[in-house]
């Protein structure tokens, strides 16, 4: 690869932790609707399930993104593709929440 | 005068205003990326920094506002003839609000690349700006039909449909 094409480890591993963070938003999302015992359990740590909620995502955010920072992660993956990965996350991640609630 | 504002209007709207600064930002830097160059590098990085620092003013007093002033609208919600004020757009808002706010704290370390000399860098920013702004407008109009959901139980008058 066209070494000036390549991305700076932070960028590439912060938007790999990005993909994934708004995959598992709206899996967490999924899951408190189904398991109401869980959306209990979150209200008790921050006083509210959608506090709990947002702040799990940006621990996850942050840690993946040093995690895949420091691993090298995201380099391995062809920057076009990571562009392609974060996209696809963000339209599934939108219209699978938008989906559930409709119907569910 | 008497404004009779109340602090749950005022951090409502300020959610609001922030979040359309931070759509509007992030255009900013939608543009400012189509047309990269070494000239307009700081210019870029600062409106990327405007994206996640409005952003991330929207979710702490929509999420203030939430927390502690939306219970009493969501009753009027449920009860209302606009029920799916809340059960759709509400539950998919307060949800997809995070996708939005991650991609504003993406933005300023996507915007540490030369865009000028890396294609794939500036397709990347393009990419995150442009998803901001699609779903910033998204959850700006859920915000419109949740409000409108209060308004039309409220414009039935007292014991209506009871």
């Amino acid at each position: 690869m066209d070494e000036s094409q390549k991305l700076f480890p932070a960028t590439s591993g912060f938007v790999l932790s990005a993909a994934v963070t708004v995959l598992f938003n709206t899996a967490l999302a999924w899951a408190k609707d189904i398991y109401p015992g869980l959306n209990d359990a979150m209200k008790s740590v921050a006083g509210h399930h959608w506090t709990t909620h947002g702040v799990v995502d940006l621990v996850l955010f942050v840690g993946l993104g040093l995690i895949f920072t420091s691993a090298r992660t995201g380099e391995k993956i062809d920057p076009n593709r990571l562009v392609v990965t974060l996209t696809g996350a963000v339209v599934i991640a939108a219209v699978g929440l938008g989906l559930w609630f409709a119907f569910v | 005068m008497d404004l009779n504002i109340t602090a749950s209007d005022v951090i409502l709207l300020a959610h609001a205003a922030f979040g359309v600064s931070g759509i509007i930002a992030g255009l900013w830097v939608f543009v400012e990326a189509l047309n990269a160059s070494p000239a307009n590098a700081i210019r870029l990085r600062t409106a990327a920094y405007l994206t996640a620092i409005c952003m991330a003013a929207a979710w702490i007093c929509g999420g203030y506002w939430y927390v502690n002033f939306y219970p009493a609208e969501k009753a009027l919600i449920l009860k209302g003839p606009w029920p799916f004020a809340h059960n759709i757009f509400m539950e998919t808002k307060e949800h997809l609000f995070f996708v939005t706010g991650i991609l504003a704290f993406l933005l300023p370390i996507a915007t540490r690349e030369t865009l000028s000399a890396n294609s794939a860098a500036r397709k990347l920013v393009l990419s995150i700006a442009a998803m901001i702004v699609v779903t910033g407008v998204a959850l700006e109009g859920a915000g419109a039909v949740i409000d409108h959901g209060v308004k039309v139980e409220l414009l039935r008058g007292p014991g209506a449909g009871h």
